[in-house]
């Protein structure tokens, strides 16, 4: 410790470039954490979706295919089911084409929450069961458009009513939020009975099934067994829990690992050119303050861990720096990506990587004063 | 003039001197270089997804869709569709019937060949005549479907992106299996798209509405009588589009995530490298100190040694960005990508080889300005007792 005035000397003898190369750092690794932490936010935001909830739907296709409605009581006589609740979806705009939302049509049953990331106030539950054209709107989507309960909503579709109109308004009784990553913001919540009653085509059928089961690690048993009841009959299912769903949507981001990796190995390279040339420049100026401190019994050894320790200081502190800062930039970017924070293992990975950085573009500079023949670098000097 | 001459005096010997500050000027490149690469590679994914989407467009194809709605949310009758063929300007195909295309879309799921990841594709049901609205698709294998059979033909990107879409390959749709019979090309595209026969796909799907109906005209310029005459009959409800409109449309938030995600990190990237060249010249400037309160003792003066350090900032900064835009190049110039799903390929063009200089330049000049006003106004009697 006591060496610390030493190279604090050093790293402020040139007070205007350290500042420099300690924002040039900071913005780098900035980045870094903001690239790396969307990738492993998304990642650990996949991980962490339930897998006690079960999706049933159709093999053929997720969105297009339907499967009949009475295909409930075969899936609750699986052993492992707690619930399965019918849901319906169709998609719909409000005023204008570009205002796309999605009309979630669940069958309330008892405690038809409990098969849902949803959470809802109780008294918002016990308006939405009371009115059939009742809808719970997320609450950011009641935010977007100021929509505030009583409000009653147009909306239109390609889902025909029995008039023919494919124009459908809904009273809003409450919100919902949702705990869901992979799942849109701009949803809204209907009841089933009524837009089963209400369309005139595909009665009787619904999109999928949400199921919750009682133990989480029988998630595949309970699937593949709710599939067999299904297979080889006209309305085979798939069922997969939202721990699955999520993690196939967190691969579609995936596939930019690449083009991630490449731009933090070019962030990374000009940060070790601009340093190493700093450290370079630092030694050459400093050519006899070293040379004396060898004349006064420092060791080679001592004068090359001494650039090191400045190196590591301004880098790491730097690092550090950026990485907070990318940390508090992080969550403005969850309006692409829901949910998104900075996992703790891309800030050990960051400043790993600042240490790295600084060895790197520190050793030769370092060496180079180690090796400084005192009495040629007085004399120059 | 005097100004002039004694920056074109100053400039070959401050570049002169680059050799032996080989370390500030090469941080200056590489730091540059990296910033345009980076912010050159990400721009390819915007350019890359309009390419593809518009690749095909003509200035004589409609899209027609119900008033207020878009794509999927579209629901056209089957008798209004009807009524459209009869409107003005519409180009008579063979047999003199007047091109006009019923479509019908649903988004079915495919699984990637490596990954297994599922990707949904657009099915679309689509009429016999779709062929002379769509010149530009050609069958590479295989043959045509034919009307109310269960048939596909798939475009090749299909078949090398997913199982499932070799030909004689059954597919199961809606409780019947759908015999993928045939092959097609349609430009440049890497996306996956399958046609079939409209009818049979409704009936499949219990449909009564088509999503779309797409018109060909006589030329581009029959598209004001054409709307016209659709906006006169009462019996449509019905918008017109331009194709290249309705294209844009469909691509356009895509291409805005990216094009964002693209100068947000190469913002970042930028102020990194000027930093960086603001550091370099300030070394440099300083190592020359002497050498300008020389300069400026025998009559030099400060404007002409601030255009020349700036000048030089820019001379370093420019290599910069051509190893920039080659290294953007030479790395993802028609690489495929497929963020959220979208299969493309990265476009590195021209025009985004300027972007990059225009950027590399706003760095130097950004980055030069400091170290020059320094030099500038370096007191001549301390500067000229420097070491």
């Amino acid at each position: 410790m006591k060496f610390l005035p030493l190279f604090w000397s050093g790293i402020w003898r040139k007070p205007g470039r350290t500042a420099l190369i300690f924002f040039q750092v900071s913005v780098a690794f900035a980045l870094f954490g903001m690239l790396q932490g969307l990738k492993t936010g998304v990642d650990h935001a996949a991980a962490a979706a339930r897998a006690d909830l079960l999706i049933v739907h159709s093999r053929l296709s997720f969105l297009a295919q339907s499967l009949p409605a009475g295909s409930l009581e075969q899936i609750k006589s699986v052993p492992g089911v707690k619930m399965a609740v019918p849901v319906d979806i169709f998609g719909a705009t409000y005023q204008k084409p570009t205002q796309g939302l999605g009309v979630v049509a669940i069958s309330l049953v008892k405690d038809w929450p409990a098969a849902f990331t949803f959470t809802v106030a109780p008294e918002y539950l016990a308006a939405f069961q009371k009115l059939r054209t009742a809808t719970l709107v997320r609450e950011e989507l009641a935010e977007k458009y100021a929509w505030k309960i009583g409000d009653r909503i147009p909306l239109m579709s390609n889902t025909a009513q029995m008039s023919g109109s494919t124009d459908w308004a809904f009273d809003v009784v409450g919100t919902f939020r949702d705990s869901d990553v992979g799942s849109g913001r701009d949803n809204i919540l209907i009841n089933l009975a009524y837009l089963e009653e209400a369309r005139f085509l595909g009665k009787g059928t619904v999109q999928h099934f949400n199921v919750a089961i009682s133990d989480p690690k029988q998630a595949a048993t309970v699937s593949d067994e709710i599939d067999r009841r299904f297979a080889n009959s006209p309305q085979e299912t798939k069922t997969e829990s939202l721990l699955e769903l999520a993690q196939a949507n967190a691969q579609s981001i995936g596939d930019m690992n690449f083009l991630i990796r490449a731009i933090v190995a070019a962030v990374l390279a000009a940060l070790l050119f601009a340093t190493a040339n700093m450290m370079m420049q630092s030694i050459r100026e400093r050519r006899v303050e070293l040379a004396v401190l060898k004349a006064v019994g420092f060791t080679d050894r001592a004068v090359f861990l001494l650039i090191l320790a400045e190196a590591l200081l301004v880098c790491v502190t730097a690092a550090a720096f950026g990485l907070a800062l990318a940390a508090l930039i992080l969550p403005l970017a969850a309006a692409l990506v829901v949910g998104l924070s900075m996992p703790r293992i891309v800030l050990a990975i960051g400043l790993a990587l600042a240490i790295g950085v600084a060895l790197i573009s520190a050793a030769i500079p370092a060496a180079m004063a180690a090796r400084l023949k005192v009495a040629s670098a007085l004399v120059s000097g | 003039m005097n100004f002039l001459r004694q920056f074109l005096g100053l400039l070959p010997v401050n570049l002169s001197g680059a050799a032996q500050r080989m370390g500030s000027v090469l941080t200056i490149v590489v730091g540059v270089a990296c910033a345009v690469g980076v912010l050159i590679s990400m721009l390819a994914m915007g350019v890359g997804v309009e390419r593809q989407a518009t690749g095909n467009v003509r200035a004589d194809r409609v899209i027609l869709s119900s008033t207020g709605a878009r794509g999927n949310q579209s629901s056209i009758p089957k008798d209004e569709a009807v009524g459209v063929r009869d409107l003005a300007g519409i180009k008579k195909g063979v047999g003199g019937a007047p091109i006009v295309v019923f479509d019908s879309l649903i988004p079915i799921e495919a699984h990637r060949r490596v990954t297994g990841v599922r990707i949904f594709f657009p099915l679309v049901g689509t009429t016999a005549n779709f062929t002379e609205y769509r010149p530009e698709i050609r069958l590479t294998d295989g043959r045509m479907f034919r009307p109310g059979l269960h048939e596909l033909i798939a475009s090749n990107p299909c078949g090398h992106q997913f199982t499932g879409f070799e030909i004689g390959d059954g597919r199961p749709i809606r409780g019947a299996d759908w015999i993928v019979v045939g092959h097609f090309e349609e430009g440049q595209t890497l996306q996956c798209v399958v046609y079939t026969d409209v009818d049979a796909l409704m009936s499949a799907f219990n449909r009564n509405t088509y999503n779309t109906v797409s018109v060909m005209l006589q030329s581009p310029a029959d598209f004001g009588a054409f709307r016209e005459a659709l906006q006169a009959n009462p019996t449509l409800h019905l918008e017109a589009q331009h194709e290249s409109e309705a294209v844009r449309e469909r691509f356009i938030g895509l291409k805005g995530i990216l094009d964002f995600a693209g100068y947000f990190v190469g913002a970042i990237m930028a102020i990194g490298a000027t930093l960086g060249a603001v550091n370099s010249l300030y070394a440099i400037v300083d190592s020359r100190r002497r050498e300008f309160g020389t300069l400026r003792a025998i009559g030099f003066g400060s404007a002409a040694i601030i255009a020349s350090i700036l000048c030089e900032s820019l001379l370093f900064a420019l290599p910069g960005a051509l190893l920039g835009g080659a290294l953007a190049w030479a790395f993802f110039n028609g690489l495929a990508a497929s963020p959220f799903g979208y299969s493309f390929q990265l476009a590195v063009t021209p025009s985004l080889g300027l972007i990059g200089i225009a950027w590399a330049l706003g760095m130097g000049m950004v980055g030069g300005l400091l170290p020059a006003l320094r030099a500038a106004r370096l007191p001549v009697a301390t500067a000229l007792r420097a070491s």
